[in-house]
């Protein structure tokens, strides 16, 4: 608690780690603290390159085309990843939250195959991806969490995959994103959107005016709450049951 | 019956004590916090940023019509005194570019479900003229088609001809203010204002005939010769036409700040302690015939949709007043007229000749405004509440904007302790309740969590007193 009375937000800052600690939403910290690694080690091994930033709103992190060279984990913020089609439309990839990865789809390229932009104020952490890996090698662990993380990117495809509809596609963008706030240790109902309503429509493939008409729906069954930006989950139970045939769980 | 609605109960005493000076509240932070640095392209950016909330705000319009057919001596308001009709074309295709520079800033999807025309005198404009204002704002923005909608109009029954009420129902006009302030002849003469009570009637029934969902009647306290007998008459006349809405406006004498007032005779003035009488007859007379006491100055028919929606908690406070329609971005057009959009409040220039090279060169006439902090945003929320609902859930606001009430408001409630002690609100770890004697001073409770009164300006604001 300040002096003045305001607590600290929800989301997104993560609580910052030291020389010796990790920040607490590290994307890496459980994997390497299990291989019996601390910080200290990993900056030994110059693995744990920056922590960079803050990149401000509207501001690019790396463009589509960039020299691949480093990962880098969100400590605080949200990153949008993008690209744009044959006719210079953007296509919405991905929205990062903290302690979420941004650049794994760049490993198999040598460039960035995507732009990566602050949607707020972003802090990041920045990996040299070839340490990184090469770490990988001796920690097992570390090289499952890679592949964990890697595989969370392909989430995307399901939601978008199925028959499903709108409100159905949109309960489950909303829970996934509700989950991995939960993941790091913030609110789970209470959620602060960074993204923009065309983002999320470009995102869930859907227009602009059908993200507002189905989010007043869900507000008039009472599942959420929707203030500007700020969007607090009053029915969970009936939310998961909406975005259960798209995330089957 | 909510807290709110009943009508307080009248304490000569404790008025007395507390009539000092304080903003009204349409909006927080007020008008006096605007700043020029903030213009068209800050306001811009604000309606492109309020499009992309998840759901963005439906859309509440006021245009503002500055001119008057001839001068009340009491009015505050920003009028120009004309008789020349030409100034209204010239004045209208102004405001009809402005709206077309105005409706591309907002998606397509946001309804506008409130259309308010203020003045001056809006009925300065012929029908046609209003009919021409709207049908631009249809190009430009897309009108709610739900029976909800408001379409209300500011009139002077002393311009309003036969068939201009029907004329203005065939355009969705649905609820009507009207003003009276006095119908005593000495007190009209004394304010240069003349009006019949039949040419009242007549419009008030033309409302009703042509289906408008509601009628307002404006009368103002402490005018010059003012007296308990004529002012109580006013009242019986008034009460008789069972308007849905009334608001009884305390006459605030600035002359220093109020041009106009300087016409007014001083020593005709009702003292203080005669003013307050004029408040309790008023009162006292609404209370008997069946009206509820919505906030401020504004009573309401039980049935009217303000009491219904006090009775929800969905009552709201902006630039027109008390409305039923929560959580709109307002779009101001006109000279002087006021928007918030957003975290944002922007205003036009004050004056014709500013706006009007504003709209000659196609630029949005924003003449100033601010953005909004978290503090501004929280203590918005806080003395909207106060002035909606009487009353302050405090673990709601602490979980809202994530603060330490008791913390966070330890200085404004040490200011809130000795109207603790003369019993005009409660406070409780939970919540502050302003009780029935603390409702006629509604502005006072909140003008203690005000963050711009409290702190030290180069220039003191001036408002008018509570009472």
């Amino acid at each position: 608690m300040s002096p003045t009375g305001r607590r600290p937000r929800h989301n997104p800052i993560a609580d910052d780690g030291d020389q010796l600690r990790f920040c607490s939403t590290c994307a890496f910290s459980d994997a390497c603290l299990s291989q019996g690694y601390n910080k200290t080690d990993l900056m030994d091994l110059h693995v744990l390159v920056e922590h960079v930033g803050p990149y401000h709103e509207g501001e690019h992190i790396f463009r589509e085309g960039d020299e691949f060279n480093a990962i880098a984990a969100v400590r605080a913020g949200t990153v949008k990843t993008y690209v744009l089609d044959a006719s210079g439309q953007e296509q919405v990839l991905g929205f990062h939250l903290p302690g979420e990865i941004i650049g794994l789809n760049a490993i198999s390229e040598a460039r960035y195959p995507c732009n990566a932009v602050a949607l707020d104020t972003v802090m990041l952490c920045r990996f040299s991806f070839p340490k990184m890996a090469l770490l990988a090698t001796r920690m097992p662990g570390l090289q499952a969490q890679l592949f964990r993380l890697l595989s969370q990117d392909i989430g995307k495809a399901a939601l978008l995959a199925g028959d499903y509809s709108a409100d159905q596609r949109m309960a489950a963008f909303l829970v996934a994103l509700s989950r991995r706030f939960a993941q790091r240790g913030f609110s789970a109902t209470r959620l602060h959107l960074t993204m923009t309503r065309t983002d999320m429509a470009n995102y869930l493939r859907l227009a602009p005016e059908t993200v507002s008409r189905v989010l007043r729906r869900l507000q008039e069954d009472g599942r959420i709450r929707v203030d500007r930006r700020e969007l607090e989950i009053t029915d969970p139970a009936g939310l998961e049951d909406l975005a259960r045939a798209v995330l089957r769980s | 019956m909510p807290a709110m609605a009943a009508i307080p109960p009248f304490d000569a005493e404790l008025l007395r004590r507390y009539d000092r000076p304080g903003p009204r509240y349409t909006s927080y932070p007020t008008a006096p916090q605007f700043k020029p640095g903030f213009g068209a392209a800050d306001f811009a950016r604000a309606a492109r940023l309020s499009n992309d909330d998840p759901i963005p705000r439906r859309l509440s319009i006021y245009a503002h019509v500055p001119f008057c057919f001839s001068p009340c001596f009491y009015c505050g308001c920003n009028r120009i005194i004309t008789r020349d009709k030409a100034r209204a074309d010239t004045y209208l295709a102004r405001l009809v570019r402005e709206v077309a520079m105005l409706g591309p800033l907002f998606d397509r999807d946001r309804e506008v479900v409130q259309i308010h025309l203020g003045g001056g005198t809006p009925n300065f404009f012929s029908p046609s003229q209003i009919g021409e204002l709207l049908e631009s704002l249809d190009t430009h923005f897309r009108f709610s088609q739900s029976p909800g909608r408001d379409f209300s109009i500011e009139l002077d029954p002393r311009f309003v001809e036969a068939g201009d009420i029907e004329a203005l129902a065939f355009m969705g006009f649905n609820r009507a203010s009207l003003g009276v302030q006095d119908f005593d002849p000495a007190v009209q003469a004394a304010v240069n204002r003349i009006q019949s009570v039949q040419e009242t009637q007549a419009v008030i029934d033309a409302c009703r005939q042509h289906g408008f969902r509601s009628v307002n009647v404006d009368l103002i306290y402490g005018l010059p010769l003012q007296t308990r007998a004529g002012f109580g008459k006013t009242l019986d006349t008034v009460i008789a036409t069972r308007p849905d809405r009334l608001a009884v406006y305390s006459y605030a004498h600035m002359p220093q700040l109020f041009r106009p007032q300087k016409q007014i005779d001083e020593t005709q003035l009702p003292s203080a302690e005669e003013k307050l009488g004029l408040l309790q007859l008023a009162i006292e007379k609404l209370s008997a015939a069946g009206y509820r006491y919505i906030g401020m100055d504004h009573f309401a028919l039980p049935g009217d949709d303000l009491s219904i929606a006090q009775e929800k908690g969905g009552l709201h406070r902006n630039f027109m007043g008390y409305t039923t329609h929560a959580d709109c971005d307002l779009v101001g057009v006109g000279v002087s007229s006021i928007s918030h959009v957003g975290d944002t409040y922007s205003q036009n220039p004050r004056d014709l000749p500013s706006w009007e090279v504003a709209i000659d060169s196609g630029h949005l006439p924003t003449w100033r405004g601010m953005q909004l902090d978290a503090d501004d945003n929280l203590r918005a929320d806080l003395i909207q509440q106060l002035m909606c609902q009487g009353e302050v859930d405090i673990p709601e606001l602490e979980e809202r904007h994530e603060i330490n009430f008791g913390v966070y408001f330890a200085d404004a409630l040490a200011r809130l302790a000795p109207l603790q002690a003369d019993g005009l609100v409660e406070v409780s770890d939970t919540r502050i309740t302003a009780t029935s004697r603390g409702r006629l001073l509604l502005r006072i409770i909140a003008a203690c969590f005000d963050r711009y009164l409290h702190q030290p300006q180069a220039e003191p604001a001036r408002f008018s007193k509570a009472i």
